[in-house]
C-alpha cells in the first residue's frame, strides 16, 4: 500500500518538476541594443509596412520603414517581414500573480501587495504568453481599503526585479465586502478617514500639550526619525485640513494611518471597486469628499454602466473588471437585455481600459479583439488595451505605444493581432527579449505534444 | 365614504365602456416642467380632509400636482389620461417600514452612523412595490440593534436619486424589542496584536433586556446632549453621531412590541422629551390609552406576513396573540396611526386587515398615505393629492381598503411609473398565451346579484371572463390582478333565442338538411349588435318553415367578433314538420318515413361498426424462432429471472400443446385459416367451442370470390368424421364450406348460391383474435390506404347525419306539432327512435303534461301566453309546462324582433310564470333545448363569457340592460 501511495506521489510529481521547467521561459537577453523588423508596425501615427525598431537601451530610439531608418550593426535583430510589431499590452488592473488576493482586516492600507507578489506565478508567465508587459497589480475586490499595489513587468525572479512603480496607488472598494452589507461598507470606509483625521487631531493636541506619547511608540516600533521623518509638513489635502500638522515628525505617525495620510496628501493614485451603478456614486462620493478625485480610477464591474453619466461627469478613468456584455433579466417579463459596455463608456466620453481578469481568457488582446468584434472602433479598442491605461497608470510617456523615447516594450505577432488564428511570437520588454514562442515549453507540450527536455511521461501502473 | 362608494356604483352604471384613452408608452414625458398631463378618473381621493372629488381630474404640471378637483381648466395642450368612471385614485402609498435599505448591523450596539440609503439602490426596478401602489419607502438600515442606525424616506421611482430623496437621514432608527437585544459583545482585534498590546476581548454591549434598553437609551442620550463620556461603552461615534441627529431634529423611531416595552418605551419619551415614533406596537391595543396620552405617533407593524404557515405563539394564558384592531383603538384613544406591513407589495391589504374593530376605510386610508408623510416629516410633498404636491399618485381599479382593489397604475412624479397595460405583468401573459386575443383582457364584473341563469343568484357576486370565457364565478368579490372591474347592480347570461330567424335578411328559403348555414354568416352587423346590446346574445337560427324532409337550424352569435366565435352548432338542430295542418292524416307521415330512413342509416352504421370491431388487421410476419434465449441465461436481476421462468413455463406448455397434436388435436379448428380461390385470398377466422365429439364452430370469412365483406359464419365441426361445415349470409347469397380435417389442413368445397369450387385451407394461427373496438376518426385522410380486408364504411348522408346525431343524443330535433293527440303519437314514434325531441308550437302540450315529461327536451311554445279569454279560464302554458317540470323557452321567430324575448318573458311573469323560471327559459333551458349548453345560458366557469349588465334584477320593470360581453368582449 504504501508503496503503491509513493508510486502515485512520483507520478504526481514527474509533471510538476517538468511545469517547473517551463517556468523559465522568460530568458534575459541582455543585450543593450536590440533590432526588432516587422513586416508591420503599429503606432500612433498609423502602421508602418515594413518597419524596424531600435532599442538601445531599454528605450526605442529609432522606429520607421526598414529604408529609413539605419540599424546599428551590432544589434540583436528579431523579427522579420512575417511579423506584426504592437506596443506590449498594459493590465490597468489586475489581482493576480498574488499568493492571497485579499486580507481580512476591514482597513489594511498598511499592507504592501510587495508582499503577496509571487514572481513565479503562472500568471505572469501568461501575460508574457499573451503580450502584457506591464501590469498594475492591486489588492482584490473583497475588500475595504487594501493594499498599496504596485506596477510591474512580467519578469523577473524577485519581485524587485519586477517592479516599475513600488507603492502605486491604493485599493479600495466601496461593493460591500464579504459579510457586510453596502451601508455597513460604506460606514467602515468613511470611518478610515474620520479616523485618520480624529487621529491626527489627537496627535496634533498632544503635540501642542508638549506630550510624548507618540514619540515613544514610534521609538518603541523601531520607526525611523531621522531626516526627513524627524520633521513635520502641512497636509497636502485638498478637501479637508488638520491645521497644525506641521507640529508632528512624519516619524512620529503610526504606520496604520500613514498610506491613507499619503494618499489625501496626493503621494498615490486610489483604485476604488464598484460593482453595482450605485457603488459609483457612493465611490466619487468618498472621493471628493477627501479631496482624491483627481487620482481616482473607478475599477468597475459591467452593471455600473447605467452610472456612466455620473462617470463622465466626474471625468475619471475606469478599468472594466466585468464583463464586456452586461446582462440584465427583467423580473417581470423574463426577458434578457444585453449591453455592450465598452460602447457606452466610448459613447460617454469616458476613459476606459479593459482588464483581462474580466471573463475567461487572460489575454487582453482577446478582450480588444472582442470589443472590436461587438463593434467599437478599433483604434479605441486597441487603445484600452495600451495606451489608455499607461496613462491611467501615469506611464502614458512610458509605455503604451511605440514611439521613439518610450520604453522598448514590443509584442511581435505572427500575423494580423485581431485574428484569432494570431499568436504572440515574441515578447521584448525594455529591449530585452523575454518571450519566444518556439522556446515556449508549455505551449509546444500542449499545442505538439513535445515533452519538456528533461522529462519523461508518466507510467501508467497497469 | 360611503355616499360616495354609492355614487361611484351609479356613475359605473351610467358610464361610457371603461377606456383609457391615453395611457402612452411607458412614461410620460415630464422632463419639461411645463407639460401639462391631465389625468382624470371618476373617484379621487385627496385624502386630506378625507375629501373625495368625483368625476375629478388632477393636473399635473412636471412633477407637481398643479390642481385638482371636478372642474379644472385643463390647458389645451395638456396630454390627457382618462382611466374612466370606474377608475379610483388614491394617493401614492407611503410605506411606513420597509427592508429596501436593510443589510447587515454594525457591530456596535448604537451605531447613529449607518445610513440606510447608502443600501438603497436607486438603479433597482421597484416594480414590485410600484405595481402595489407604494410610492414612498421608509428605509431602515437595521432592527437588530438598539440604534441601528439612520432610516430614510425615499421614492420608488425616478431619475435623479437627489429628488428621489425625501428626507435622509429621516429618523434615528432604533429598537428595543427582543430581536435588537441580543447585540454581539464588541471586539476590535488590534493590529498588530502584541505582547504588550494583546489580542483583547469581547465585551458585552447593552442591551439583554428591556430595562437594559431604556439605560443604554439614557446613556446614550445624555452622552449625545453632553457631559457625559461614553466612549468606552458605545464607541467614539455614538454619542456625535446621536448629537447629530438631535440637532436635525429627526424623530427617533423606536420599535417596541410587547405591553411592557411599550410603556417603557412612553416613560422614556416623555423622560427625555425626545420626539420618539413608536413603532410595532403590536400590543398598543391593551395600552391604546396611555399611548393615545403621551401624544407619540404610532408605526403600527401589521402582524402578519403573507405567504407563509400560521406562527405558534404561545398556549399560556398570558401569551398575547395578535388582534387586528389596535390601529382602530389607538385612533378611537385619540393617537396619530400609520399602518406598515412586514410585505411592502401588500400594504394596502394591511390597510384592510387592520381595519377590524371598525376602522373607517378613510381612516385606513390615511394611515398609510398622509399619516405616515406627516410622522416622518414629508408630509409637504407626498403622502396626499393637494396643489403644490408632488404628483405621486395610484389609480386603483376599486375603492381602496376594499379586498381586490388592485392598481392598473402608478404615477410618481407626475411620471408614469407603472402601467398594467404596458408593464411585464401583461407582457408575461401574453407570452403565455394569456391573452391571445388583444380585444379580450380580463374582466371582472361585480355585481350586487349575480343571476347565474340556473335559479342560483350570487349576491353579491362577481364573474371573472378572459378569452372569450368565464375563467372563475364567485361570491362576493376578489379583483384578480390587472383586470378591468365593471361594478353593476345586476348580472345574467345572455339570453337565447330559442328559435329566431336573424340573419336570414327575409329570406323563406328552405334548405336542406345538408346546407352549412354558416356560410351565410359575417360578423360585424349592426343590427346583430344592437339585437346583443338589448340582450339577446345567443339566436338558434332557423329557416322561415321546414320542408318534409327537415331543415336545418343553427345556433350562434350574432354579435361575435369573428366567425369561429359566432357558430355554436351547425346545424345544432333538426326542425321537422309533424302537423300537417292542411290534411291531418298526413301528419306525422313525412317524419316517420325519415325517422325509418334515418333508422337504416344509423343501422348500417352499427352494422359497420361491429364488423370493424370482429375484423383482424392482417397478422404480422411470425416471428422466428429463437433460442438464443438460453445463451444469456446468468441474470441477476429478479424481474428477468421470473421472466425466463415464465419463458421456460411457456416453452413446456408449447412442447407439451405438440406433443399433444401430434396424438389427438383437441382443437383442430380454432384460429386463422388462409386459402385461396379462384385467384382470390380467402380468409376465415374461426373458434371451436370445444364439447365432446366436436363443438359448433363461429367466425367470420372473408373473399373476394365469395362476397363482397366480411361473412359471419357458423357452424359444427365433428371430431369424428373431422369434418367442417360452415354457413353464412354473405352480399351475394348464403356462403357454404363444407370439409375434411387433416394434417392441420382443410379441404373441402366453398360455395356461395348455386356454384361451389375446390377449396383447400391452412391453418396459420391458433389464436382467435378479438379486435378492439376501433375509434371512429373524423376526417380520415385517403392516402393512407386501409389495410386489406378493412370493413368498408357506409357513405356518409349529410342529410341523415343531424338525425343520426340526434338518436345519438348529441343533437336536438324540433318537432312541429299542435294538437295533444298528435303530441303524444309523436312524442312516441321519437322514443321508439331514442330520441328526446323538442316540441315547437305545440300550444296544448300543457294538457298532456303528465305524459310527455320526461320524454321530451323542451316545449317551445307559440307565442300565446295567455290561453283563453277571461277569469279562471285562463291559462298560461308556459308556466304550467314548467311547474310539471317540463322546460320551456321564449323564441322570437323573428329577426331583429328578438329582442322582444325578455318582455315576452316579462308578460309571462306578469300572468303567473315564476321568475326564476322565466329567467331560466330565456336562458339555461333554452341553451339545454338546443344542446349548447356547454357554450351558453349559464354562467359558470368554462362556458363562454356571454354576459349582461342590468342595472336591476331582471324581468322586473325599470331594469335596462346597461352593458353586453360576447364571447368576453363587450360589444360595443
Amino acid at each position: 500500500m504504501i508503496a503503491q501511495t509513493l508510486r502515485h506521489a512520483a507520478r504526481l510529481a514527474l509533471p510538476a518538476l517538468a511545469l517547473t521547467a517551463g517556468a523559465a521561459v522568460s530568458v534575459a537577453q541582455d543585450a543593450e541594443k536590440i533590432v526588432i523588423e516587422a513586416g508591420r508596425v503599429v503606432t500612433p501615427t498609423g502602421p508602418i509596412e515594413n518597419g524596424v525598431i531600435v532599442i538601445e537601451n531599454g528605450r526605442i530610439t529609432a522606429l520607421g520603414a526598414a529604408d529609413e531608418v539605419e540599424a546599428p550593426w551590432d544589434a540583436v535583430v528579431i523579427g522579420g517581414e512575417d511579423f506584426t510589431a504592437m506596443p506590449g499590452f498594459v493590465e490597468a488592473h489586475a489581482s493576480s500573480g498574488l499568493d492571497r488576493a485579499n486580507e481580512n482586516i476591514d482597513v489594511a492600507p498598511f499592507l504592501n501587495i510587495r508582499d503577496s507578489i509571487d514572481p513565479v506565478a503562472y500568471f505572469f508567465e501568461d501575460c508574457l504568453r499573451w503580450g502584457i508587459t506591464t501590469v498594475n497589480v492591486q489588492q482584490g475586490n473583497n475588500c475595504v481599503v487594501g493594499a498599496r499595489g504596485m506596477i510591474v513587468r512580467p519578469v523577473g525572479m524577485t519581485v524587485e526585479e519586477m517592479m516599475v512603480r513600488p507603492e502605486h496607488g491604493l485599493k479600495m472598494s466601496v461593493a460591500p465586502k464579504t459579510r457586510k452589507s453596502r451601508a455597513t461598507q460604506l460606514q467602515t470606509l468613511n470611518r478610515a478617514f474620520s479616523d485618520l483625521r480624529r487621529y491626527l487631531e489627537e496627535l496634533v493636541q498632544e503635540k501642542k500639550d508638549g506630550g510624548d506619547r507618540a514619540r515613544r511608540e514610534a521609538l518603541y516600533q523601531g520607526r525611523d526619525l531621522d531626516g526627513e521623518n524627524a520633521e513635520g509638513r502641512a497636509m497636502g489635502g485638498s478637501a479637508w485640513k488638520v491645521e497644525g500638522l506641521e507640529l508632528v515628525p512624519r516619524g512620529e505617525i503610526d504606520e496604520k494611518q500613514e498610506p491613507l495620510l499619503h494618499l489625501i496628501e496626493g503621494r498615490y493614485p486610489a483604485y476604488i471597486y464598484c460593482r453595482t451603478p450605485m457603488d459609483v456614486h457612493h465611490a466619487l462620493d468618498v472621493a471628493r469628499e477627501n479631496g482624491f478625485l483627481a487620482r481616482t480610477t473607478l475599477v468597475i464591474d459591467d452593471g455600473c454602466w447605467k452610472a456612466a453619466d455620473v462617470i463622465a461627469e466626474a471625468g475619471v478613468p475606469v478599468v472594466l473588471d466585468g464583463d464586456q456584455i452586461h446582462t440584465e433579466r427583467d423580473s417581470f417579463t423574463g426577458k434578457e437585455k444585453e449591453t455592450f459596455v465598452p460602447g457606452i463608456l466610448h459613447e460617454k466620453g469616458i476613459r476606459f481600459a479593459l482588464s483581462s481578469t474580466n471573463s475567461d481568457t487572460d489575454s487582453l488582446w482577446f478582450q480588444a479583439a472582442s470589443a472590436i468584434g461587438f463593434g467599437l472602433e478599433p483604434e479605441v479598442a486597441l487603445s484600452s488595451v495600451t495606451q489608455t491605461p499607461a496613462e491611467i497608470l501615469g506611464l502614458g510617456k512610458e509605455v503604451g505605444s511605440l514611439e521613439v523615447g518610450k520604453h522598448g516594450n514590443v509584442v511581435l505577432f505572427s500575423g494580423d493581432p485581431m485574428s484569432i488564428t494570431s499568436w504572440v511570437e515574441h515578447v521584448v520588454i525594455e529591449g530585452r527579449e523575454v518571450y519566444d514562442r518556439s522556446k515556449d515549453v508549455r505551449n509546444t507540450h500542449l499545442l505538439d505534444g513535445t515533452r519538456p527536455p528533461g522529462t519523461t511521461a508518466p507510467v501508467d501502473e497497469e | 365614504m360611503r355616499t360616495s362608494h354609492l355614487a361611484l356604483s351609479l356613475a359605473a352604471l351610467a358610464a361610457a365602456p371603461f377606456a383609457v384613452s391615453a395611457t402612452g408608452s411607458g412614461r410620460a414625458s415630464t422632463t419639461e416642467g411645463r407639460d401639462y398631463v391631465a389625468v382624470k378618473a371618476g373617484t379621487i381621493y385627496l385624502v386630506e380632509d378625507g375629501q373625495v372629488v368625483t368625476d375629478g381630474t388632477i393636473l399635473v404640471q412636471g412633477n407637481r400636482i398643479q390642481a385638482v378637483g371636478t372642474d379644472v381648466a385643463v390647458p389645451v395642450d395638456a396630454k390627457v389620461v382618462d382611466y374612466g368612471a370606474d377608475a379610483v385614485i388614491i394617493p401614492g402609498l407611503v410605506a411606513a417600514d420597509t427592508t429596501l435599505g436593510s443589510g447587515s448591523s454594525s457591530n456596535r450596539t448604537a451605531e447613529p452612523g449607518l445610513n440606510a440609503i447608502d443600501n438603497f439602490d436607486f438603479y433597482s426596478s421597484f416594480a414590485g412595490p410600484l405595481s402595489s401602489g407604494v410610492t414612498t419607502a421608509y428605509v431602515k438600515p437595521t432592527d437588530q440593534r438598539l440604534i441601528g442606525g439612520s432610516g430614510a424616506l425615499v421614492k420608488l421611482h425616478g431619475e435623479d436619486p437627489e429628488r428621489r430623496t425625501l428626507r435622509a437621514p429621516a429618523t434615528v432608527h432604533g429598537a428595543i424589542h427582543s430581536a435588537a437585544r441580543n447585540a454581539p459583545g464588541y471586539w476590535d482585534p488590534p493590529v498588530p496584536a502584541t505582547v504588550d498590546v494583546g489580542i483583547g476581548y469581547e465585551k458585552p454591549q447593552l442591551p439583554k433586556s428591556p430595562m437594559g434598553a431604556i439605560v443604554a437609551l439614557t446613556e446614550l442620550v445624555n452622552a449625545a446632549r453632553g457631559g457625559v463620556d461614553l466612549e468606552e461603552e458605545y464607541g467614539p461615534y455614538a454619542a456625535e453621531g446621536l448629537r447629530e441627529q438631535l440637532d436635525a431634529g429627526v424623530p427617533w423611531r423606536i420599535t417596541a412590541e410587547t405591553e411592557t416595552e411599550i410603556l417603557a418605551l412612553l416613560d422614556f419619551a416623555s423622560e427625555s422629551g425626545l420626539p420618539v415614533v413608536l413603532d410595532g406596537a403590536s400590543e398598543a391595543g391593551y395600552v391604546s390609552e396611555e399611548v393615545a396620552a403621551s401624544g407619540l405617533p404610532v408605526v403600527y407593524g401589521f402582524p402578519w406576513s403573507p405567504n407563509r404557515r400560521g406562527v405558534d405563539r404561545g398556549k399560556d394564558d398570558d401569551a398575547r396573540w395578535p388582534s387586528y384592531d389596535v390601529p382602530a383603538k389607538l385612533l378611537a384613544a385619540g393617537a396619530r396611526v400609520a399602518i406598515s406591513s412586514g410585505s411592502t407589495s401588500d400594504l394596502l391589504f394591511a390597510a384592510s386587515a387592520a381595519s377590524q374593530g371598525k376602522l373607517d376605510p378613510s381612516a385606513a386610508l390615511r394611515s398609510i398615505t398622509l399619516t405616515p408623510a406627516e410622522i416622518y416629516g414629508v408630509a409637504d410633498r407626498v403622502g396626499s393629492i393637494r396643489a403644490g404636491k408632488d404628483a405621486d399618485f395610484v389609480v386603483l381599479n376599486a375603492p381602496p381598503i376594499s379586498l381586490g382593489a388592485t392598481p392598473i397604475a402608478t404615477w410618481v412624479d407626475g411620471d408614469l411609473a407603472w402601467d398594467f397595460a404596458t408593464s411585464g405583468a401583461r407582457g408575461l401573459a401574453e407570452e403565455m398565451g394569456m391573452t391571445r386575443d388583444p380585444r379580450s383582457g380580463t374582466v371582472a364584473l361585480q355585481v350586487d346579484q349575480l343571476y347565474l341563469g340556473d335559479g342560483r343568484v350570487l349576491s353579491p357576486g362577481q364573474v371573472v371572463m378572459r378569452n372569450g370565457h368565464i375563467i372563475s364565478v364567485t361570491e362576493g368579490a376578489s379583483s384578480p390582478p390587472g383586470a378591468t372591474i365593471v361594478r353593476g347592480a345586476a348580472a345574467m347570461p345572455g339570453i337565447v333565442d330559442a328559435m329566431g330567424h336573424l340573419g336570414l335578411e327575409g329570406s323563406s328559403r328552405v334548405p336542406g338538411l345538408d346546407t352549412r348555414m354558416a356560410q351565410i354568416l359575417a360578423p360585424g352587423d349592426a343590427a346583430d349588435r344592437r339585437v346583443a346590446r338589448a340582450g339577446v346574445t345567443t339566436v338558434a337560427m332557423a329557416p322561415r318553415g321546414t320542408g318534409s324532409a327537415g331543415s336545418p337550424v343553427m345556433a350562434y352569435k350574432p354579435a361575435a367578433h369573428s366567425t369561429n366565435g359566432q357558430v355554436l352548432g351547425d346545424p345544432a338542430a333538426v326542425r321537422l314538420q309533424w302537423t300537417d295542418s292542411s290534411n291531418r292524416r298526413n301528419s306525422g307521415v313525412a317524419v316517420r318515413g325519415l325517422l325509418e330512413k334515418a333508422k337504416e342509416y344509423v343501422r348500417k352504421w352499427e352494422e359497420y361498426e361491429e364488423a370493424m370491431a370482429n375484423w383482424t388487421p392482417p397478422p404480422p410476419e411470425p416471428p422466428k424462432e429463437d433460442d438464443e434465449d438460453e445463451d444469456d441465461e446468468e441474470d441477476d436481476d429478479d424481474d428477468k429471472k421470473d421472466d425466463d421462468e415464465d419463458d421456460d413455463k411457456k416453452k413446456k406448455k408449447k412442447k407439451k400443446k405438440k406433443d399433444d397434436e401430434e396424438e389427438v388435436e383437441p382443437d383442430p379448428v380454432t384460429g386463422i385459416w388462409l386459402g385461396e380461390l379462384e385467384g382470390a385470398r380467402l380468409r376465415a377466422q374461426l373458434k371451436l367451442t370445444v364439447e365432446e365429439g366436436g363443438g359448433p364452430i363461429e367466425g367470420n370469412l372473408r373473399c373476394a370470390a365469395l362476397t363482397d365483406g366480411l361473412v359471419e359464419v357458423a357452424g359444427f365441426y365433428d371430431a369424428e368424421a373431422k369434418s367442417v361445415s360452415l354457413k353464412g349470409l354473405g352480399s351475394n347469397g348464403w356462403v357454404a364450406i363444407e370439409g375434411e380435417y387433416s394434417e392441420a389442413k382443410l379441404k373441402g368445397t366453398a360455395s356461395v348460391g348455386e356454384t361451389s369450387m375446390e377449396v383447400e385451407l391452412e391453418r396459420t394461427s391458433r389464436d382467435f383474435v378479438v379486435a378492439k373496438r376501433s375509434e371512429r376518426r373524423a376526417d380520415k385522410s385517403d392516402d393512407v390506404k386501409p389495410p386489406k380486408g378493412m370493413p368498408k364504411a357506409p357513405r356518409r348522408d349529410q342529410k341523415l347525419e343531424p338525425l343520426k346525431a340526434a338518436m345519438e343524443g348529441s343533437a336536438t330535433v324540433i318537432v312541429n306539432v299542435d294538437r295533444d293527440d298528435e303530441i303524444l303519437e309523436c312524442v312516441e314514434l321519437f322514443e321508439e327512435c331514442g330520441i328526446t325531441p323538442v316540441l315547437y308550437g305545440a300550444s296544448s302540450a300543457y294538457v298532456v303534461a303528465d305524459h310527455i315529461v320526461g320524454r321530451v327536451a323542451g316545449v317551445l311554445l307559440s307565442h300565446t301566453v295567455r290561453q283563453g279569454s277571461v277569469g279562471t279560464d285562463t291559462v298560461n302554458p308556459y308556466a304550467r309546462l314548467q311547474d310539471a317540470g317540463i322546460p320551456v323557452a321564449f323564441h322570437s321567430a323573428a329577426e331583429e324582433g328578438a329582442i322582444d324575448l325578455p318582455i315576452m318573458a316579462m308578460y309571462a311573469v306578469a300572468n303567473g310564470m315564476s321568475p326564476t323560471g322565466a329567467l331560466r327559459a330565456l336562458t339555461s333551458d333554452a341553451a339545454d333545448m338546443l344542446s349548447i349548453s356547454e357554450h351558453v345560458g349559464l354562467i359558470s366557469v368554462g362556458r363562454d363569457g356571454d354576459v349582461l349588465l342590468l342595472d336591476g334584477p331582471p324581468l322586473s320593470p325599470g331594469t335596462s340592460v346597461v352593458r353586453v360581453w360576447v364571447n368576453g368582449v363587450e360589444v360595443e
